[in-house]
């Protein structure tokens, strides 16, 4: 039996390096879609960094970049789009 | 750059030192007016714009002493030719600055026309600035380099001297100088300056590509300061070895030597002269820098079999203990001090000399 | 649609104009904001090759391990002075310091009002989080009436330590600068409370780019960015972005003070 298995491409993508992140929950609270929550994990550092997953609880994450913006750390080091 | 040839004046030390300073390539001066050195500042002022200097570019009236020495410290930084002149009261207050140039090892030249001392003082010829200037001055451990004219011809030269000095060791040089000397009005010839072209690839002056220069006095990892600080540790050794400068008069078959710097030079040799008629074989020893002190000159001189050395200064007693040391207890020292302002005339020196002979 | 053809396109990503270095400063801090949309103006300009960086003493003393440009270091409050004289020499580079409320209210407010009453075209960000950071949180000359410090235990009394000092008010008073503007920086909450707004960011983006526009075209340039210090503040990083935003934000309004050239309108 054939099993088809389709998968969506993320449109966006957020880059969280996870041991610069230093768990201040600013990207968590400013992100409209709420794109982001703090790992329960810790990094090297002790901080519990953030983690980015596309479908977020209010929406999918539209690129907006207000988590670079927002980010004291440089720890989220890239916001793209996907082009076809 | 093209040297600038000799010319002939009249001049005040003060006015003579800045054409001196502008004759070697001055950039930029940064002062603030304080008697009795507000006559660099107003030379500058007056001379800025003429197209016989077209290295001076830039004339600021800072408004405070300590503004001023911070913006030397940012002209400085760009590799300029950059001084500043002032009195005690503004030499005290630029120190944290020169601290931080030593530190950063920011060529600079600053003028302190000592006057009387301490506090507000008084405008008389002093030389109580000489601990400052030649134990550090600031926080932390570093050491000037300090120049001592003794006429108005040395004024008008040691500029050109000073900042080949700054820029040959990445250092701030002073020029101490005093009262009656910056005031003092005599015929000098302005000597021909060879063109200086220095070394500046260390300046802020913009990164190039991943090379990019950065001066700070910051080093918070512990042997990280260690060895900066021995490395101007060593700077200032090698120049203790090379840059130690001195003029001798009359001493080859003296038996006292008098130790004088700046004006009291002047009146020292005035009095060897005066003692030799009385046929007291006297010399003087004059520093011309005061930091690396002529260490070796006074050692021969104690080798060579003087006894005697008489170290008159208007301050109460500071050159002295460097003559201590430099002649390690094998002869006899003796301190004539002057202070207020007051200077001891060539005939007061003479009857110090007979009284400490007999 | 298995195995979709394409490629994530960068639209955000990483700076030349940062030197990679993790940062000192303590998390949810504005001087990281801030350092960020300083080094993103650099590069969108394309001036990182002209421009030097003057470190003050306090958080910011740092800076130049994390912006990848020239630095000199000033003594504590001198900036601007050091500034004039780089700038002085060079008017080709582009010179700007970031400085603490102590360093520039405190014992650089001399300097700060006289290179700003000179006009000199050089540009200086003020962090003003009412409180000595990087000595432990004593008080500093913008610590709002009533603040627990280190050096008022019992809160700020404005009886014998006076009001709080308003740099930008100062400045604007002063007929020579170009640029100044104060502008609130941290996230701040909104009314419903499900996220926090990151205008602040934004308009820091912009601030920051129209001063040093602003120095190009020969202005001083000065913008107070109103931020946190949740550590010294003895507060969780959320809470000082409310107290930012309810307290000193009232005490320190934004807004624009000064715009010669008229860069806000373009």
């Amino acid at each position: 039996m054939a099993v088809v298995v389709a998968t969506e491409v993320p449109k966006s993508r957020v880059v969280v390096d996870a041991e610069r992140c230093k768990g201040c929950d600013l990207c968590v609270v400013a992100c409209p879609q709420r794109n982001l929550h703090l790992s329960p994990s810790l990094n090297r550092s002790g901080y519990h960094p953030a983690v980015f997953e596309f479908h977020g609880a209010k929406g999918d994450c539209t690129a907006c970049g207000i988590c670079y913006w927002v980010c004291p750390d440089f720890a989220i080091t890239e916001v793209s789009r996907w082009k076809a | 750059m093209e040297s600038v040839t000799a010319a002939r004046d009249f001049l005040k030390g003060n006015e003579a030192l800045a054409y001196g300073a502008l004759k070697t390539g001055l950039n930029a001066f940064f002062g603030y007016p304080i008697t009795p050195s507000s006559e660099i500042p107003e030379t500058l002022a007056a001379e800025y714009g003429n197209p016989q200097y077209p290295g001076f570019k830039v004339f600021l009236q800072a408004a405070s002493e300590i503004e001023a020495i911070n913006m030397v410290i940012g002209a400085a930084a760009t590799g300029a030719k950059v001084m500043a002149a002032t009195s005690g009261p503004g030499f005290s207050l630029k120190q944290e600055g020169i601290s931080y140039a030593a530190a950063m090892e920011l060529p600079m030249v600053i003028v302190d026309v000592n006057r009387g001392g301490p506090g507000l003082g008084n405008l008389g010829p002093e030389q109580t600035d000489y601990f400052q200037a030649t134990k550090g001055g600031g926080h932390g451990g570093y050491r000037n380099i300090v120049l001592a004219p003794s006429s108005v011809p040395e004024m008008a030269a040691f500029p050109a001297l000073a900042f080949s000095l700054a820029f040959k060791y990445r250092s701030p040089v002073i020029i101490l100088t005093d009262a009656f000397l910056g005031q003092l009005k005599e015929d000098l010839m302005f000597p021909e300056v060879p063109a200086q072209e220095f070394d500046t690839s260390w300046a802020t002056t913009g990164a190039r590509g991943p090379e990019r220069h950065i001066l700070s006095s910051m080093h918070l990892d512990l042997p990280e300061l260690s060895r900066h600080s021995e490395h101007l540790r060593s700077k200032f050794e090698g120049i203790d070895r090379a840059e130690q400068r001195s003029e001798k008069f009359q001493t080859d078959d003296a038996d006292v030597v008098l130790v004088a710097y700046g004006i009291c030079a002047r009146l020292a040799q005035r009095a060897v002269g005066m003692l030799r008629e009385k046929g007291i074989r006297a010399g003087l020893l004059r520093p011309i820098t005061l930091s690396p002190f002529p260490r070796g000159e006074l050692a021969a001189l104690v080798e060579r079999g003087v006894q005697n050395f008489i170290v008159v200064e208007l301050n109460t007693g500071q050159m002295v203990d460097d003559v201590r040391l430099a002649t390690g207890g094998r002869a006899r020292i003796a301190s004539m001090q002057r202070v207020g302002g007051l200077l001891p005339s060539p005939l007061d020196i003479v009857h110090q000399v007979e009284a400490m002979s007999r | 649609m298995i195995g979709a053809e394409g490629h994530y396109e960068v639209k955000l990503g990483p700076l030349p104009t940062l030197t990679g270095k993790p940062t000192h400063y303590c998390a949810g801090c504005e001087h990281g904001t801030l350092t960020r949309l300083i080094a993103s103006a650099l590069h969108e300009l394309g001036v990182r090759e002209r421009t030097v960086l003057v470190d003050s003493v306090g958080c910011s003393v740092l800076a130049h391990e994390y912006l990848n440009t020239d630095a000199i270091q000033a003594p504590h409050g001198r900036a601007p002075a050091v500034m004039t004289g780089i700038k002085r020499m060079r008017p080709d580079l582009l010179v700007f310091a970031v400085q603490g409320d102590g360093d520039a209210v405190s014992i650089g407010l001399s300097e700060l009002i006289y290179a700003a009453n000179r006009g000199e075209p050089i540009t200086i960000f003020l962090v003003n989080n009412g409180i000595y950071g990087m000595t432990g949180g004593q008080m500093a000359p913008t610590t709002p009436a009533g603040m627990i410090t280190m050096t008022t235990p019992h809160g700020r009394d404005i009886a014998t330590t006076g009001p709080p000092l308003d740099a930008s008010k100062l400045l604007a008073t002063l007929e020579a600068p170009a640029y100044v503007k104060r502008v609130l920086l941290p996230v701040t909450p909104t009314p419903s409370a499900d996220f926090y707004n990151a205008r602040g960011s934004m308009e820091g983006a912009r601030s920051v780019r129209n001063a040093f526009r602003v120095q190009e075209k020969g202005g001083f340039s000065f913008v107070e960015f109103v931020s946190t210090c949740n550590v010294n503040w003895k507060m969780s990083i959320l809470q000082s972005k409310h107290y930012a935003t309810e307290v000193l934000a009232k005490v320190f309004p934004p807004g624009l003070f000064k715009d010669k050239f008229g860069v806000e309108k373009g």
